[in-house]
């Protein structure tokens, strides 16, 4: 297992290389003065500033110099401040945030890792419940509904069903509004009396014993964890409900009846352990994947998260924004992955043994 | 071959799936007998106007399923969407397996350093969120694209163009045209990593069984061994499955083009048509025309894909026979 770990861990830096390298070439499909709010954010409107800009930062430099420069930022020769450099947690700066990218990014990864976090539970939680309860009942009438509804509900894009929930729940009924709090809250929240914790509302209303902050940010949330998570329900509840089948099909499960233990103790310590050890890595990548639905569901709900901002951004042209969230969720994603893989070979002692 | 037909044909499931494709293959082939092009339109891909009136009026005579903002008749859309569909999920679904057999086989074939070296590439591309990535792509491409140009870039989209919409490629690109492939292009860039890897993988299985050993023994050139034992073997099963992501990508495509960053305003795509419905959600309750049927297009699209794809599979993977009745 050790040299499993340490083969993942040395290509890890590779990955995060290979990754920068990858940004960094589309980056270099812009022109240099495209590229130049790697650098400013205001370009002065005078003639011939923009060549000042690009001689000083480097713009027309050969490509790998320029790597480097974007890798570990560039000195200012006038002021000798540094400038730039995405080791540095500089991106660039936003136009459509109107701020340095990486300020864009943490004022509102908060809102995103809160939906993703509300989605999440519901989503592993039900998904596998049903599945395991799906290949019990295999081939009666519960298992029937449920393939169905799993192979239906994977057919809806996200942004067909978070219209359809908007539709009824808003539009129709008035019961949850889009956005992420209401208008009085929002102030409310922005206020100094109301001390931000974590940047998460549903969990700062509470540590400021804000009830009514806190049920007016559930009602906020309920709609696109919902459009979120149902997508992933249905993925869960098939790999689920595969893998349980597999599972009951083994001779242990032959063993553990004649030994005469009763059914429901069966499925529940001998046949659902064993199956949830494919699941696990499904639901690991599943909870990274929310980074793709998130686009989505936070354009729908004008939810103000990093998917939104990224879907504005790529929608203003605004590149030097779209490649720093991507890059950022890159980043994210190879730890997920790396971390995944580890618990995996915990849990798994197939690998463990290898 | 006949088998399978045989087993998909007697599955209700698959059935289902199978007619609603054919369905969908008559609408596109008849869309213009369907929804006649107005005699005046350039391009019979984008929606005919009537008028330019901001808000989507309801089902009438004249638009059996209503009109969204700025009029662009819903029915026309839906129509010619099919064919939308079926020319972006063909020539993605060709383009990402295509890309998948080249680096996969090279990889499993050369082993080694090439083989790591395909691999980790492999890897890079598979470490960015699909989505994102497809979208970061689609706002490099349209920045560059904008500024016209000549370059490798615009060579790719020229051969896409003539292969998606027959477009000459002597003639300077339709930007239109360019829009719908811009987003193509971003969904093949990140598209075709799990068709190498899941190659590479059969390859290197097949490449140690009994047959294959056999064909090396009685000394066999390596490439005749790739082309006639381990292609066929290996990858054939992999390709049938690969047909059926052609829901997937249209789905992927729609997504780009509701977030605005497929297809053209007023284009016929089905993805394109629901983008006009964000700017309606407070009415939605009345304007239920706007989504409903663009959304079931969509819905009913992927799912028939769906439908035969899962049976495909459980035919094609021996291991699962049985498990899923």
């Amino acid at each position: 297992m050790l040299a499993y770990i340490t083969r993942r861990l040395l290509i890890m830096p590779v990955l995060l290389v290979g990754v920068s390298m990858l940004i960094f070439a589309m980056m270099s499909l812009l022109t240099p003065y495209e590229r130049a709010a790697l650098y400013v954010q205001d370009i002065p409107k005078r003639p011939g500033a923009m060549d000042g800009i690009i001689a000083k930062y480097g713009l027309d430099d050969p490509i790998h110099v320029q790597y480097w420069h974007w890798m570990v930022g560039r000195k200012d020769a006038e002021t000798g401040e540094i400038k730039g450099g995405v080791l540095r947690g500089d991106l660039g700066f936003s136009k459509v945030g109107k701020s340095p990218v990486a300020t864009v990014i943490k004022r509102r990864l908060p809102a995103t890792a809160e939906l993703a976090l509300w989605a999440a539970l519901p989503m592993i939680g039900i998904g596998i419940w049903l599945g395991v309860w799906s290949a019990v009942k295999h081939n009666k009438p519960f298992d029937h509904v449920m393939r169905v509804f799993s192979i239906v509900g994977w057919s809806i894009p996200t942004f067909v069903f978070g219209l359809v929930v908007l539709m009824i729940f808003y539009a129709r009924l008035g019961w949850f509004p889009p956005e992420r709090l209401s208008e009085w809250a929002l102030r409310a929240v922005q206020s100094d009396s109301f001390r931000s914790f974590t940047g998460m509302y549903s969990i700062d209303s509470l540590l400021n014993l804000r009830l009514d902050i806190f049920v007016d940010s559930l009602r906020h949330l309920i709609l696109p964890v919902i459009t979120l998570a149902y997508l992933n329900w249905a993925y869960m509840l098939r790999v689920t409900r595969s893998s349980m089948l597999e599972t009951l099909r083994q001779d242990y499960m032959v063993t553990a009846r004649s030994k005469g233990l009763e059914e429901r103790h069966v499925i529940s310590r001998h046949a659902v352990p064993n199956a949830l050890v494919p699941v696990v890595t499904v639901g690991a990548l599943m909870l990274i994947g929310l980074l793709n639905g998130v686009v989505i569901t936070e354009t729908i709900f004008n939810y103000p998260g990093m998917g939104s901002f990224l879907a504005q951004s790529a929608l203003s042209l605004d590149v030097v924004s779209v490649l720093g969230v991507t890059l950022f969720s890159g980043v994210i994603l190879i730890g997920g992955n790396l971390i995944v893989d580890v618990l995996y070979s915990f849990i798994d002692p197939r690998i463990r043994l290898q | 071959m006949k088998k399978i037909i045989l087993r998909l044909v007697k599955n209700p499931t698959s059935l289902i799936g199978i007619l609603l494709l054919v369905a969908f293959v008559v609408v596109a082939a008849i869309a213009p007998i369907l929804a006649p092009p107005p005699a005046n339109s350039r391009d019979s891909y984008m929606i005919p106007r009537s008028g330019f009136g901001a808000a989507p009026t309801p089902p009438s005579e004249d638009h059996p399923m209503g009109t969204t903002e700025g009029q662009y008749d819903i029915y026309y859309g839906v129509i010619w969407g099919t064919r939308t569909a079926f020319r972006i999920g063909v020539v993605i679904t060709f383009c990402t397996t295509l890309i998948g057999l080249l680096v996969g086989s090279l990889a499993a074939f050369y082993r080694g350093w090439p083989d790591e070296l395909l691999m980790r590439i492999t890897e890079i591309f598979q470490a960015f969120p699909f989505l994102l990535a497809a979208i970061t792509l689609t706002s490099v491409l349209q920045t560059l694209y904008g500024r016209g140009g000549t370059g490798p870039l615009i060579a790719v989209a020229k051969v896409l163009a003539f292969f998606t919409f027959g477009h000459d490629p002597a003639k300077p690109l339709d930007p239109v045209q360019l829009q719908v492939l811009t987003g193509m292009i971003a969904i093949i860039g990140f598209g075709w990593m799990t068709y190498a890897r899941v190659i590479r993988s059969n390859i290197m299985t097949v490449r140690d069984l009994d047959f294959a050993t056999a064909a090396r023994t009685i000394g066999a050139r390596p490439l005749r061994i790739l082309f006639r034992h381990l292609l066929p073997n290996a990858v054939f099963p992999v390709l049938v499955l690969a047909s059926m992501d052609i829901g997937a990508y249209v789905l992927s495509f729609a997504a780009l083009s509701f977030l605005g960053l497929g297809a053209q305003r007023g284009y016929a795509d089905w993805g394109q048509m629901i983008n006009f419905a964000r700017n309606w959600i407070p009415s939605l309750a009345t304007n239920w025309y706007i989504i409903l049927y663009p959304g079931l297009a969509i819905v009913l699209f992927v799912l028939a894909w769906n439908l035969v794809g899962d049976a495909l599979r459980d035919i094609l993977d021996p291991r699962l026979t049985g498990s899923r009745a």
